[in-house]
């Protein structure tokens, strides 16, 4: 079995591999589609046709796009993420710091939503049709309806404006203590527990839900066995596949679809960077981007995969 | 499954004493849908003029929903709404679901080299951030409406895929599989009639979280300058643009909010309590 | 700056002054100043200024903490390429220019000692003494042809590229003497120089990162698209100036964001805030606000060569389409002055005040449109946030439009690439254009016929005669007469409808002393950092 673990994972690299080479080329079309080049967009309103020309030898960016892509590539080989067009600093200085950034922002959220997702979501499948069960699904549904951004910006009204708790902004180069780091990351973290949580739970419970009524969770019930113990030994390993799918893709949420939370709290985070990478068509820096975004999801559906093949033995 | 099999367990389920949660939450969708259809015709106001000389004005006699960020008519602005949020994200939702669920079902079936290129191609997709694939794709050919409902249904195709594939292979190693392939079944009889029924209730509940996402995909895409063309707004765009009203709880942000939870919750709602009477088929 | 208030004196300063030593609230102040006679929109300048009357000995130390709008991995330190307010707040603190703008909008001499010119035509620059550079570099001439000489170099990517290329002869005299040649006579050169991006780096630099200018505060720590912070330069040339001991730059994005991030107590000024955001901050204890009325304004452009701009009387109707009191009181919540159709703002002491905005006249306008034939066509109107308030002028056009008939169709686009990719090119477009301290630098740049941003392809050679003739004149009031005269020419003949004058409001902790108002644009024309203090 342990053989048959490391093959898989073999396996799956290869995957991860290819998977991460369709998106580099799908996102270098995606881009070379968009109108406007670094040039004309430094320049703006001054972009007169000489000028732009004239920036665009300067920045060498006179070669066909796809043969800067490839260069790219190639430096990649070699661990060299290249150059930003937009300020000439190494795209790996740029993402060095933001990248720390999100990953902390990533993880403490993790640490938060997951055991309060799985947990509810359990709970309401053991519970189904009482009334903790029907509150915690109008609440989960009720929380993920209201818009990312007003979430922040109601939390900040209130914990900043109001109250006086919490800073509005969260500058992360001010923690110097273990309170501040709770302070700074209060708001964030809440409002994204938010948007995350909602379909861990509500993924949890339908899948608890379907192993509990699986024929021999149903014979077993009927011969009398505890329904929390049906649902810790049986049920749960069964649904694990389907659970750690939820979570996984939930989670991938945290690594590049942040924009609007960093935004608010005006973290530096790598979404808002690669939103500013399209916005001045910064080639290196979009590719970067995308390819953290593309290797974090990859290793969160890749342990889910795994997790589930190995939970359900006839996969194996 | 035969067709009086179906037909029966349908009349049973319209004839039965159907929960309370559920009616409710068909009524609030129903109300919603008749309202996106006669919006144009019940609207007091158009939805672009200045009626109010104050801005985030307060619900009044006139204004019933108080007035927005220029001065225009809230209840109007939130009627012509319902048209989009509820048109734009059920066909969006709709037409992810049905590929993905489908295109997931076929890979777990098939297997081999086509259940590998679809999920690479598919992952590849999914890696891609929702609002920046949005970004670029409204930067590149603009924004209408065919432009949007597309963009958010391919953003979802790919979740919607894993979600049902992953269903679908567990399914597919069941023994009753096992015998239906050696019955010769096709691939279709196989998605149709063994797998379909069997997801459904996930797959449902997976289509309401869907819809809950593409809403505030809307609204996020709104935030990002992106979106319906003005003075056309959804209710995300309306929160979107009134939220300044917020520290005054203005009517102008809340009530769009209100409208989007009243719809998604119902829809979710609806589901939870459809596959109770959907499985009793089986029983 | 503002000419609403002809009936404003000494005596009502003093009054006002007064009324603040006796700790009369703001509200009660504005009341007065309404009683006055005063709009309440000059209200707040009006207040600014006496309150500093009262507090007016600056305190040195502190850190402050400033927030503006817009940012990105594109930010810069290189003057030329500064396009963003962050990069003109940031290159303000770092480096000096030759000349600047005051809050009269007089030119004043800052490393310049004196600009003086005989023929308007070649100019001698003599250089203040003893000034060095943030790494101990003296400054000389050398600085000021090398800082000057690059915007005409294609590679650097200058903003100004366009004014400057007038500028054909660069001499170092002496250490001190800087000898400007120019290809035709301007007696504007001295207030040219005062635009940001003429500021004065060193001579020979390449790598712009390290912000080494004369200004007054070095740079300590600059991330692109995060922040910036500077600390005091204690060799400051200006005696006792700065007064912080550090300045911060961030930008926040998103308007409310701002606004709470400064109500909370996390920055002391919050930069360019939505109009719709004053209600909440005068709610709030320890806030003042600062308006600036500068040049800024949005403007619907008509292109004169391509349909349907090239029927006069659709131009004509749209004119009389455009409801300038509610773009004024909706979209900008009164924050602006109404605009006549010309880029010359009432800051500027050119300002054509004879010429009278076109009144709001749906039947005049339907009138035009029937006699164009568009009535019945639907005609696109390109929209972007790019041009500040675009968007809701937009909407309010479209709204008047549809009540007689007339369909337009609004689009709106995405910021990002907006300048490269619609404006100047959609048949129907609006545009933005920021503060210029002078008629002759407008006119050249979007009206003259072979002007870069002609915005509705204007052209006329009256209109380019006028100009070459106003550009050499050193006789001030025979240039108002003709600048006065070309004004009433771009409202009547060109395609470019100006609605408003848009204010610009800067929310401020009331501990943050010393802002005045400046025409080059909020934050004191950029360049508050040496000017602020901190009250204890």
């Amino acid at each position: 079995m342990k053989s048959g673990v490391l093959k898989l994972v073999a396996k799956r690299l290869a995957i991860a591999v290819v998977t991460l080479l369709i998106v580099l080329f799908a996102v270098f079309f995606a881009t070379s589609m968009l109108p406007g080049d670094t040039a004309s967009i430094l320049l703006g309103q001054a972009a007169t046709p000489e000028a732009v020309a004239g920036l665009r030898e300067a920045m060498h960016l006179n070669d066909p796009a796809i043969l800067r892509f490839l260069r790219w590539l190639l430096g990649l080989l070699h661990g060299d993420l290249g150059a930003s067009y937009a300020n000439q600093m190494p795209v790996a200085a740029l993402i060095g710091g933001r990248f720390v950034n999100t990953m902390k922002l990533a993880g403490i959220t993790t640490l938060i939503s997951v055991p309060l997702a799985l947990t509810l979501g359990i709970t309401a499948a053991m519970l189904r049709g009482s009334l903790y069960d029907r509150a915690v699904t109008v609440l989960s549904i009720g929380v993920i309806s209201v818009p990312e951004f007003m979430v922040a910006t109601l939390a900040v009204l209130l914990f900043a404006v109001y109250l006086r708790w919490l800073p509005a902004l969260s500058s992360v180069n001010e923690a110097r203590s273990l309170a501040d780091l709770v302070r700074i990351y209060a708001m964030p973290v809440i409002t994204l527990t938010f948007v995350i949580s909602a379909q861990m739970i509500r993924m949890t419970r339908a899948a608890v839900i379907e192993t509990l009524s699986t024929p021999y969770v149903e014979m077993a019930l009927l011969k009398g066995a505890s329904r929390s113990r049906m649902v810790l030994r049986h049920a749960l390993p069964n649904a694990l596949g389907p659970i750690v799918n939820a979570v996984a893709l939930s989670l991938s949420y945290l690594v590049g679809g942040v924009i609007i939370v960093e935004t608010i709290f005006n973290y530096p985070g790598i979404a808002k960077l690669m939103v500013d990478a399209v916005a001045t068509r910064d080639l290196p820096l979009i590719q970067s981007c995308a390819m953290i975004f593309c290797l974090g999801y990859l290793l969160l559906i890749t342990a889910a995969d795994i997790i589930a093949i190995m939970s359900n033995p006839r996969l194996r | 499954m035969t067709m009086a099999r179906a037909a029966s367990s349908r009349r049973s389920f319209l004839g039965h004493s159907y929960n309370l949660v559920g009616v409710v939450a068909s009524l609030v969708i129903l109300a919603w849908t008749l309202v996106a259809i006669f919006a144009p015709y019940i609207i007091p106001h158009p939805i672009g003029d200045i009626v109010d000389d104050d801005y985030f004005g307060p619900m009044r006699q006139g204004l019933w929903l108080g007035s927005d960020y220029l001065g225009r008519d809230m209840l109007s602005r939130v009627l012509m709404g319902a048209r989009y949020t509820v048109g734009i994200s059920l066909a969006a939702v709709s037409i992810a679901c049905f590929s993905g669920v489908v295109l997931g079902m076929i890979a777990a079936v098939t297997g081999g080299w086509l259940d590998s290129c679809l999920s690479r191609f598919l992952d590849a997709m999914n890696s891609i951030p929702s609002k920046l694939f949005g970004l670029v794709v409204v930067a590149a050919v603009g924004s209408s409406i065919p432009v949007l409902i597309l963009t958010l249904a391919v953003i979802y195709v790919p979740g919607a895929y894993r979600f049902a594939r992953a269903l679908a292979v567990n399914i597919n190693t069941m023994d009753f599989m096992t015998v239906a392939r050696v019955r010769g079944e096709s691939t279709v009889y196989l998605i149709g009639s063994e797998i379909l029924p069997n997801i459904i209730r996930p797959v449902l509940a997976d289509f309401g979280l869907r819809f809950v996402f593409i809403v505030l995909l809307l609204s996020g895409l709104s935030f990002l300058g992106l979106g319906l063309q003005p003075p056309l707004a959804d209710w995300g765009a309306l929160v979107r643009e009134n939220i300044g009203g917020l520290p005054f709880a203005a009517p102008a942000v809340i009530v769009p909010s209100l409208a989007i939870a009243s719809l998604t919750i119902s829809v979710n709602l609806l589901i939870d309590n459809l596959p109770q009477k959907i499985r009793d088929r089986d029983a | 700056m503002n000419d609403k208030i002809t009936n404003w004196t000494g005596a009502d300063d003093a009054m006002v002054e007064n009324a603040i030593r006796r700790g009369a609230s703001r509200r009660e102040l504005l009341k007065m100043l309404l009683a006055g006679g005063a709009a309440v929109a000059a209200g707040s300048v009006v207040l600014g200024r006496a309150t500093q009357a009262v507090a007016a000995t600056p305190v040195s130390g502190g850190n402050l903490k400033a927030a503006g709008w817009s940012s990105s991995t594109a930010d810069t330190l290189d003057p030329a390429k500064a396009s963003l307010s962050t990069d003109y707040v940031r290159c303000c603190s770092l480096y000096n220019r030759l000349t600047f703008l005051d809050k009269d909008g007089k030119t004043q001499m800052e490393l310049a000692e004196s600009v003086d010119s005989k023929d308007a035509k070649t100019w001698t620059v003599k250089l203040r003494k003893g000034v060095t550079f943030h790494d101990g570099k003296d400054l000389t001439a050398d600085d000021v042809v090398f800082s000057l000489k690059r915007h005409l170099d294609k590679a650097v990517g200058s903003k100004v590229a366009k004014i400057a290329a007038q500028m054909t002869g660069f001499k170092a005299v002496d250490k001190s003497t800087v000898e400007i040649t120019l290809a035709d006579p301007n007696a504007d050169l001295p207030t040219i120089l005062a635009l940001h991006h003429f500021m004065i780096v060193a001579d020979g630099t390449t790598d712009f990162s390290k912000g080494n200018g004369t200004g007054a505060f070095v740079l300590q720590t600059f991330e692109p698209g995060v922040r910036s912070v500077v600390t005091k330069n204690k060799n400051y040339w200006k005696s006792g100036k700065p007064y912080l001991d550090s300045f911060e730059f961030i930008a926040i994005t998103d308007d409310s964001a701002r606004v709470n991030a400064l109500i909370s107590g996390d920055i002391n000024f919050a930069a360019s805030i939505n109009p719709r955001s004053m209600k909440l901050l005068e709610s709030q204890q320890g806030f003042e606000l600062s308006k600036t009325t500068s040049g800024n304004y949005t403007d619907l452009n008509i292109r004169l060569d391509m349909d349907p701009g090239n029927k006069a009387d659709f131009v004509a109707g749209m004119k009389y389409l455009v409801n300038r009191e509610q773009i004024v009181k909706s979209a900008l919540r009164g924050l602006g002055e109404i605009g006549n159709d010309q880029p010359v703002s009432p800051a500027n002491i050119f300002h054509n005040a004879d010429l009278k905005p076109k009144a709001f006249d749906p039947d005049k306008a339907k009138f035009h449109f029937n006699k164009a034939g568009v009535l019945g066509q639907s005609i696109p109107v390109v929209a972007s946030d790019a041009a500040t308030s675009s968007i809701d002028m937009a909407v309010i056009i479209q709204a008047a439009g549809a009540d007689i008939g007339m369909k337009l169709d609004v689009q709106r686009v995405p910021s990002d690439g907006y300048w490269d990719n619609y404006w100047l090119k959609a048949p129907v477009h609006f545009g933005n254009i920021n503060p210029r301290p002078t008629p002759d630098i407008l006119f050249s740049l979007l009206y003259a016929s072979n002007a870069p941003w002609n915005e509705s392809q204007y052209k006329s050679e009256k209109f380019d005669k006028l100009l070459v003739e106003a550009r050499g004149m050193l006789d001030q009031a025979k240039r108002k007469e003709i600048y006065g005269v070309m004004q009433t020419m771009i409202a009547e003949e060109a395609g470019t409808i100006i609605p408003a004058y848009i204010s610009n409001v800067d929310a401020l902790s009331s501990k943050v002393k010393g802002l005045e108002a400046n025409p080059l644009g909020g934050m004191m024309g950029y360049a508050m950092a040496e000017y602020l203090w901190l009250e204890a």
